[in-house]
């Protein structure tokens, strides 16, 4: 990518031109386990919008300065500290949530993409390009945390944000809920249903046989 | 640049600089947001020990808040699990001298924490294969006991700390009985890492509404339990939840090991015991006076 990118097409192209969990297949690890809700999906994408924004910045603020011997494990640290703030700023405002993804928000410093976009473009790159690039794949990460989240919840609990949709049998009401959307494998099936989507949608990003 | 990148002062001045760096920044954010922490965790709890006790969150709310009503409502007790007795000062001298200092037992006696000393502390005891049907390995010596007293300062129902092993994790939850400590008030758990839908449903206000009026002994023994199959009327049992046998079975453990001999079974024959003398010298009095 050249510098000459604007600081929307940084933002804008990871959301569906190159999605990092659609095209380059990073960080589904996580959106398997905080999408059965929709309230958990959205506090994880705020986090790691948060984390990859900032992380990429202070990396590409001093990637002069970083010995190439020990660049990852310098990036990892860098990465690991904005996770602490973010999980130590979670529990002392949004205690609720923090408590329901209890490890995963430790685990953002393993999502592949935040430490994707720090060897990958952080290390080449302007400070703010880095930024708004760490905003773009965040929001990438997002969109498909809310898709995913969007279905699990609504098939899975019957309820929307907690909001009931569907009212439930066990409630009185008609839906019986699907059992399946709310484990791990259902994400798989929805993750790969949004790639075929977006792969019909934009045929370039299919991949030769 | 005076200093090549990759040479080896440098490699050397990055990683000091960077470290010392990012200690200070986490270290900073951890100290200062740490009353805040506590505060929310402490908040929590209450909360789920009105909740337990059959406050709305609608009542909660008009009635001032969270702190108002517990701080108005409920007495805390400390009690020596073993003995049954009120053992506040005990607490406190050995909670001062783990920690080294004085400590303000209302804030920071944490009984988990406390169940994983080292014996030699005095704050905890090993458990044996045969008494640990919840898998919690370590018990603490000294539990908290929640009392909701009415105006006129009689106990409306006791609120205790359980917790117990499911599928995955470990369950902590409150446990409220009324007097007679016969009948449940109510059961919640406030922390909990089940599988969300399965196992997770112990979560459920429908399910948690199931235990209210169920029945704990029977004849001294816990009988109270969750059954597969429950038939309807079954004072004794709470339906099962389906999908979840491990964490169903859990929870019946949890409640045969706190209702126990290891648990607050001693406190509650201390608590009949008083009961009924007090009862023995009202009678006498009132003999006296005809």
């Amino acid at each position: 990518m050249s510098s000459k990118t604007s600081a929307k097409d940084l933002v804008l192209d990871p959301i569906f031109n190159n999605n990092p969990i659609a095209l380059q297949i990073l960080g589904i690890c996580s959106a398997l386990a905080v999408t059965t809700k929709l309230s958990t999906s959205l506090t994880m994408s705020f986090a790691v919008i948060a984390v990859t924004a900032c992380s990429s910045a202070a990396v590409s603020l001093i990637k002069d300065r970083i010995p190439s011997s020990i660049r990852i494990i310098v990036q990892m640290t860098i990465i690991a500290s904005f996770v602490i703030l973010v999980d130590q700023v979670l529990k002392a405002y949004a205690f609720q949530l923090s408590k329901e993804l209890s490890v995963f928000v430790g685990l953002i410093i393993t999502n592949c993409i935040v430490m994707g976009r720090a060897e990958g473009f952080a290390m080449k790159n302007s400070v703010s390009d880095s930024f708004f690039d760490g905003i773009g794949n965040g929001l990438g990460y997002s969109i498909i945390l809310m898709v995913v989240g969007f279905f699990r919840e609504l098939f899975g609990s019957g309820t929307l944000f907690g909001f009931t949709v569907f009212a439930k049998q066990s409630a009185g009401g008609w839906y019986e809920p699907n059992g399946l959307m709310l484990l791990s494998p259902s994400a798989f099936f929805i993750i790969g249903i949004f790639i075929w989507v977006l792969r019909t949608w934009k045929p370039e990003q299919v991949e030769e046989a | 640049m005076p200093l090549n990148k990759d040479s080896l002062p440098n490699t050397f001045l990055v990683a000091t600089v960077l470290c010392l760096f990012c200690a200070f920044v986490v270290s900073a954010a951890s100290v200062t947001l740490r009353p805040l922490q506590l505060e929310n965790a402490q908040k929590d709890r209450r909360n789920n020990i009105l909740q337990v006790s059959g406050f709305t969150p609608e009542e909660i709310e008009e009635s001032g808040g969270i702190k108002k009503v517990f701080e108005s409502r409920f007495d805390v007790e400390i009690i020596d699990l073993d003995t049954g007795q009120d053992a506040e000062a005990d607490c406190q001298a050995a909670m001062n001298k783990a920690k080294d200092k004085e400590v303000n037992l209302g804030e920071e006696y944490d009984q988990l924490w406390a169940s994983k000393l080292n014996p030699d502390k005095g704050l905890s005891e090993k458990l044996d294969k045969k008494t640990d049907v919840c898998g919690i390995k370590s018990r603490e010596k000294f539990s908290e006991v929640f009392i909701m007293k009415s105006s006129a300062g009689e106990p409306e129902l006791y609120v205790f700390p359980v917790r117990g092993n499911g599928l995955w994790s470990l369950m902590q939850g409150y446990l409220a009985v009324k007097p007679d400590f016969q009948t449940v008030v109510g059961l919640t758990f406030y922390q909990q890492a089940e599988t969300p839908g399965l196992g997770g449903e112990v979560q459920n206000p429908d399910w948690k509404a199931l235990w209210k009026d169920k029945k704990i002994y029977d004849d001294g023994e816990v009988k109270l339990a969750v059954i597969k199959g429950n038939k309807a009327g079954n004072a004794y049992g709470v339906d099962a939840l389906s999908g979840a046998t491990i964490t169903s079975n859990g929870v019946t453990n949890m409640i045969d090991f706190w209702m126990g001999d290891k648990g607050f079974g001693p406190y509650i024959n201390e608590m009949k015991k008083q009961d009924s003398s007090q009862i023995k010298t009202e009678a006498a009095g009132g003999n006296n006076v005809k």
